[in-house]
Parts: structure tokens; C-alpha cells; sequence
């Protein structure tokens, strides 16, 4: 009887570090970290975790004290966005249930409140993004009728992102998109002779789609060891900043601008 | 490039980097008081690295300018991470955000589709040449960022990992499956 209870067990807590590795992972944290918070996890429990972390999927094998019991599964990880919020939350988390010693049950309420925490409102996040890329056209050295129409092609591209994701559109799709939309209208810019940096002000107008924290935490799984989701998030991050340029390209054509 | 430095030049590098730098974080939903923190590390990093680049007598190219802006970042972040008790990527990533080498990276994108359309082989020469420039330049400026950061978490590894505990537990002993299920 003891075998089939340890048995349950095992599978109980498997469940739940599968859940919570799975939210970990794409909410953007680091591999070695949900790697380390599944471990501690797991031993708060007397269990010892084992993972091995890919792109869409993982493994996860949880055995008992005594290595004679073993339960494994497969995740798989859904793209949640980047939260950061949520990625503290459940570092908190783990260092909770290991020094409060948390049952699991109310271990899965405090994942699930968790992982329900509302994002920032949606048009904080769009008026926030315009300001921050009109003053990223400033550090690029552009004048300030460049400023004004990187806010405004910010403004309309991040628009058009936000809401082609709420409908779970290609990822891809949307990038080329958004970026065409932005970059179409600070070419305004130079087709009307506006201002004097007009190049910048077209060439900073996508920069609000470069996937920059995936491209951190990429080369931060690389030196962690972890190369095999270290690249994948490189080349997934490498493949928008294409999509980008494709997006750019076809507004330089249709706009006949001719800048490098 | 080289237009000489001024204070408030300086002062207004710092500014726009820390609006950009909120900006950028807000799109991955950081907690809130974190945000000023990532604001207060970017104006500092970036205006370092401004300083790194355009003083007389540095004139440091971008990538080495970029890591030791980086190292700075990470020292800084260290005693912020206990003090509100998140990860440190939480604030460290949103301030790293207005250095990404972003304009190099689709530049050399850019160029490439421009050396596929070119018809004679100069222009092709020129169109490769500033593929590898820019290329080169993301992945160096990108590499000597996370590096740059990262040092400090090696070095205090333990620290790093654990500024998210809150309570200690009272003593390892306790552990045991059974009666904590």
C-alpha cells in the first residue's frame, strides 16, 4: 500500500512542478532558474527533480529519497507573453513552499493566484512604449519632428500588434505586420520632407519590436550551459528581427526610400 | 561622434535612456516598483557608456563601452535585488533594454537583401562588407552585454539566487514527504 501511496504522491507533485516549470518558462525566466526553483521544489517535498528543458517541451523525472521510485512527464510550454511580475512571483513562491514547508494543496492556490494576476493595462502599456520609442530616436541623434512621428508610428504599430495578438494571430504575421504599419507612416517623414533625420526616424520607428529580453536571456542560457533552449530562443528571437526587416522593406519599397 | 561632451548632453542621454528604458519594460510587465529602479540603472549604464565612447581620452568602441556598462549595471543591482526582493533579470533586463544594438541588427538584415538585389560587384563588395560590420557588431555589443552582467551574479552567485527568500526555514531537519504532503 505504502508503493501506491508514495506512487500518488510522486504524481501529484509532478503534476504541479510540470504546471509551474511550464508558466516558469514562458514568462520568460531563465532556464537555470526554473531549472533551480523545480529542484528546490521538489526537494521541500523529500523529492529529488531532474529536467531537461527544450523550446516547446520538457521532461521532468521526480524520484523519491531513496531513488527507487521514479515518476517522469512531459510539459509542454504555451506562450503565456513575458511577465515579469508573474516570474518573481513564482521565485517567491518556491522559496515559500521550501522554508514554510507548504502543503501542496495551497501550494496549487498560491500557483493559481499567481499565475491569474492581471497584466498593466493595455493602453498604459501602448502610451508608455510610444514615449520610450520617440525618446530611443533621441539617443539615435533624431530631431524632434522625428521624435514626434516615431510616437505616433509607435502608437499605431503597437496598436495594431496588441490587437492581432488578443486574436492569437502567427507570431511572425504579426511582427512583419506591425512593422510594415509602423514604419509606413514614419516614412511620412521622408516623403513630405519633414524634418532633417528623417532616415532615423523610419529606422527607430520598429525598434519597439526587437524581441530584446528573449535575446538576453538566450545568450544567459548559453553561458548557463543550457544551449539547446539558449539557441532556440536566439533563433526564434533572430527570425522576428526578420520578420521586422521584411516589414521595413516592403514600406522602403513602397515609399521609394533609398537608406541603408 | 566626436562633438566633445557636455553636461547637460550627458544629463539628456540619461533622461531618454530611462524613458526608454521604462517603456520597453512595461511590454514585459514587470512589477511596479521595479520600474523606477530599471529607470535609475538605464540612465546610469547608458550615460556611462556615453562617457566610455565619446570622452577624449577613452573613445572606447561600442562593444567594450557596452560591457563595462554592463558590469556597472550588475554591481548596482545586486544591493536593489535584496531591497525589493525580486530576481534580479526582473530590473537588470528592462535597464539593458536601450543598449540592445537594435539599428545594427536589422541594418545587417538590411544590407543583406541589399547585396542579393545589387547588380554590379562593387556595390555587392560594399553591401557584404556592411552585412559583417553590423552583424558583427550585434553579436559583439549583444554577447558584451550579457557577460557584462552576468560577471557580477557569478561572482555572488549564492546571493543571486536567493534574494526572493523570505523567511528562513528553522532547521533542514524537518524535511520528510510524509507528513508535509
Amino acid at each position: 500500500m505504502a508503493e501506491i501511496d508514495l506512487h500518488h504522491q510522486l504524481k501529484e507533485v509532478s503534476r504541479f512542478l510540470i504546471d509551474y516549470a511550464a508558466s516558469s518558462m514562458s514568462v520568460g525566466m531563465q532556464t537555470s532558474r526554473v531549472v533551480r526553483n523545480s529542484e528546490r521544489i521538489a526537494a521541500a517535498w523529500g523529492f529529488c527533480c531532474d529536467a531537461s528543458i527544450f523550446r516547446n517541451s520538457f521532461i521532468i523525472t521526480l524520484w523519491d529519497s531513496s531513488r527507487d521510485h521514479s515518476y517522469s512527464s512531459v510539459g509542454n510550454i504555451m506562450s503565456l507573453g513575458l511577465n515579469f511580475q508573474i516570474n518573481a512571483a513564482l521565485c517567491r513562491l518556491s522559496w515559500e513552499i521550501f522554508d514554510q514547508q507548504l502543503p501542496l494543496q495551497q501550494a496549487k492556490d498560491k500557483y493559481l493566484a499567481i499565475v491569474r494576476t492581471p497584466r498593466e493595462s493595455r493602453w498604459l502599456v501602448i502610451v508608455l512604449v510610444s514615449l520610450a520609442n520617440a525618446a530611443f530616436c533621441r539617443l539615435f541623434k533624431g530631431d524632434f519632428m522625428a521624435m514626434g512621428i516615431v510616437c505616433v508610428a509607435t502608437f499605431a504599430g503597437f496598436f495594431v500588434k496588441q490587437t492581432l495578438q488578443h486574436r492569437h494571430w502567427n507570431e511572425f504575421a504579426i511582427w512583419t505586420i506591425s512593422a510594415f504599419v509602423a514604419s509606413m507612416i514614419a516614412s511620412l517623414d521622408y516623403t513630405f520632407h519633414l524634418g532633417t533625420t528623417s532616415d532615423i526616424a523610419v529606422a527607430t520607428s520598429v525598434l519597439f519590436l526587437i524581441p530584446g529580453v528573449p535575446l538576453i536571456n538566450g545568450i544567459m542560457d548559453l553561458i548557463d550551459g543550457h544551449v539547446l533552449s539558449g539557441t532556440s530562443r536566439l533563433i526564434n528571437a533572430g527570425m522576428l528581427i526578420v520578420c521586422i526587416a521584411i516589414g521595413l522593406t516592403i514600406t522602403l519599397r513602397l515609399a521609394r526610400i533609398d537608406v541603408l | 561622434m566626436m562633438e566633445g561632451i557636455t553636461f547637460s548632453g550627458l544629463f539628456l542621454d540619461g533622461l531618454f535612456a530611462a524613458v526608454a528604458a521604462v517603456g520597453f519594460a512595461i511590454i514585459s510587465n514587470p512589477p511596479r516598483k521595479t520600474l523606477l529602479i530599471s529607470a535609475i540603472l538605464a540612465a546610469i549604464g547608458h550615460s556611462s557608456r556615453y562617457l566610455l565612447m565619446n570622452l577624449p581620452f577613452f573613445e572606447t568602441n561600442i562593444a567594450s563601452a557596452s560591457f563595462v556598462a554592463a558590469l556597472l549595471i550588475g554591481c548596482l543591482a545586486l544591493p536593489f535585488a535584496h531591497w525589493v526582493r525580486v530576481p534580479v533579470e526582473v530590473f537588470t533586463f528592462p535597464s539593458l533594454l536601450p543598449m540592445i544594438p537594435g539599428v545594427f541588427a536589422y541594418r545587417s538584415i538590411q544590407s543583406l537583401t541589399k547585396f542579393l538585389g545589387s547588380s554590379n560587384s562593387a556595390d555587392s563588395q560594399q553591401y557584404i562588407n556592411l552585412f559583417f560590420y553590423n552583424g558583427l557588431t550585434t553579436v559583439f555589443v549583444l554577447a558584451a552585454l550579457v557577460v557584462g552582467i552576468a560577471i557580477p551574479f557569478f561572482i555572488f552567485r549564492k546571493q543571486t539566487f536567493s534574494v526572493t527568500r523570505g523567511i528562513k526555514r528553522v532547521s533542514a531537519t524537518q524535511v520528510s514527504a510524509d507528513n508535509s504532503l
